[in-house]
């Protein structure tokens, strides 16, 4: 049988990102984030977060998707697009152009839920790779700069989050640990090169403990900031003296509340298929964390490739994908929308 | 008109929120002011809580903005200026669709952009100090 190929675009502008591509029948072809390559041929210096920045980036980025998929426009199937949760006025971008895209092709669209995209990154192969997926039903770990959530995966379609924050995001919890340490921001990698070399048992910071499985590392970061306030009064140097270490056993605290309630959701839910997503995904404590608990506790532990874990749009063109072949489409009427739950 | 709270606890935070926003009811912008770990995203939380926003108000540090939806139907937006890097960024946003809306805006770091918010609003300081704040509020 010869079956033609189905082409989605998907385009991502939810927050600081600016990016496009190409999946064919589910196999991510190019995935273009807008970058210091764009900037260089447009010249001028682009600020990092900016729907400006998205007007300015959008056209040359799925120009080389396009280009690197060796796609040409006419052949696209459908377009799918970042509906939110985002910045409104990013969104607003990428929504416009899929819509007035998808209008001049007379072809559909389909608007995607980033947050489930993220999910979907777990499926993401190149074209002629094996796709590595976690088995269904499975728990995503969804875990970056703003969203801690566990997700409950029945399906491609079927998502129910069943755990996320109530104050800040796990990457923030990093990030401004680096903060009180001086590092440079964002600090979730510097922390994580640090705690490499430091004893995680060294200094003792609070586990949160929510209710139901619901995260926060509010706490978490007052009490380090506490700590780090009394210790450099008796000693100014403190926090340099014993970075390793601080950053070793902040990490550990961090990851010790993310498994935490990882662990409850396995009980209660009896899935042991795991996976993670989002930028904390890099992150090679919780890596080992992981893979512990694989060994430990049965668990079986998907690791998506990092390119499909920071915010990007081959996740968006797989869902495209999936939802089109469920027939999930959308008119020229959809607005997108700052928040947007499952 | 200035109001202060002193010696603060967790407990009392729903009451100081409502009598704040009682104080400064002409009010719609506030800027609050305060260290990292201050307790700023604790105490927007009870003041939106005392609007009638349902939704889990999260720390916008990553988002920038985040926007719930209070009794009234209303918007309400909260901001944390903290990663922005120059005033560009806010311009970029579209930070004055927002603060030039008059619905509630909740400003976290408005330091980063002092020079944009040259216009009459609230200002709430939050200084902590072994599990109780002292927090005032300004406004002309």
């Amino acid at each position: 049988m010869n079956k033609k190929p189905v082409y989605i675009l998907g385009i991502e502008s939810s927050c600081d990102e600016t990016s496009a591509s190409i999946s064919c029948d589910g196999r991510i072809l190019s995935n273009i984030i807008a970058g210091q390559e764009v900037h260089e041929r447009f010249g001028g210096v682009v600020p990092e977060l900016a729907s400006r920045a998205h007007q300015q980036q959008i056209i040359p980025v799925v120009d080389a998707a396009l280009s690197e998929a060796k796609v040409a426009k006419e052949d696209l199937a459908a377009i799918a697009f970042t509906r939110g949760p985002g910045l409104i006025g990013s969104l607003l971008v990428g929504t416009s152009f899929a819509k007035a895209f998808a209008m001049s092709l007379n072809i559909p669209l389909i608007e995607v839920n980033h947050m489930q995209a993220h999910v979907i990154g777990n499926f993401a192969a190149r074209e002629g790779q094996e796709i590595k997926a976690p088995e269904f039903p499975f728990l995503c770990l969804t875990v970056s700069g703003g969203h801690t959530q566990i997700v409950k995966v029945e399906s491609y379609l079927k998502m129910e989050i069943i755990g996320q924050t109530i104050d800040d995001a796990a990457g923030e919890a990093f990030d401004k640990v680096a903060k009180m340490l001086n590092l440079p921001y964002p600090g979730g990698p510097e922390v994580d090169k640090m705690a490499a070399m430091g004893n995680p048992k060294a200094f003792k910071f609070p586990v949160s403990d929510m209710p139901g499985l619901n995260y926060s590392f509010s706490g978490f970061k007052t009490s380090v900031l506490y700590f780090l306030q009394k210790q450099r009064q008796q000693q100014a140097d403190f926090a340099e003296a014993n970075m390793a270490d601080i950053c070793a056993s902040a990490q550990y605290t961090i990851i010790t509340i993310l498994l935490k309630k990882l662990t409850q959701a396995v009980q209660e839910t009896g899935i042991k298929n795991i996976a993670i997503a989002g930028g904390v995904s890099a992150n090679k404590g919780l890596r080992n964390a992981l893979m512990e608990k694989q060994e430990t506790a049965g668990w079986k532990v998907h690791i998506p490739a990092f390119e499909y874990c920071t915010d990007n749009a081959g996740m968006i063109a797989l869902y495209g994908y999936y939802k089109w072949q469920a027939g999930e489409f959308v008119g020229l009427e959809v607005a997108p929308m700052a928040r947007y739950g499952f | 008109m200035t109001r202060t709270w002193t010696t603060v606890t967790l407990e009392q935070l729903p009451e100081v929120a409502a009598e704040l926003l009682q104080f400064a009811s002409s009010q719609k912008i506030f800027c609050l002011h305060g260290e990292m770990g201050a307790g700023k995203t604790t105490f927007v939380k009870e003041l939106s809580k005392t609007l009638g926003v349902s939704d889990e108000v999260q720390s916008p540090t990553f988002s920038i903005v985040n926007e719930y939806t209070a009794a009234s139907g209303d918007p309400v937006f909260h901001f944390d200026f903290y990663r922005l890097k120059s005033l560009e960024e806010a311009y970029d946003i579209g930070y004055e669709d927002y603060v030039f809306s008059g619905h509630y805006c909740f400003i976290e770091w408005p330091e980063k952009v002092e020079s944009l918010l040259n216009f009459a609003k609230a200002d709430i300081f939050i200084t902590s100090d072994n599990n109780t704040r002292t927090i005032t509020c300004r406004y002309e």
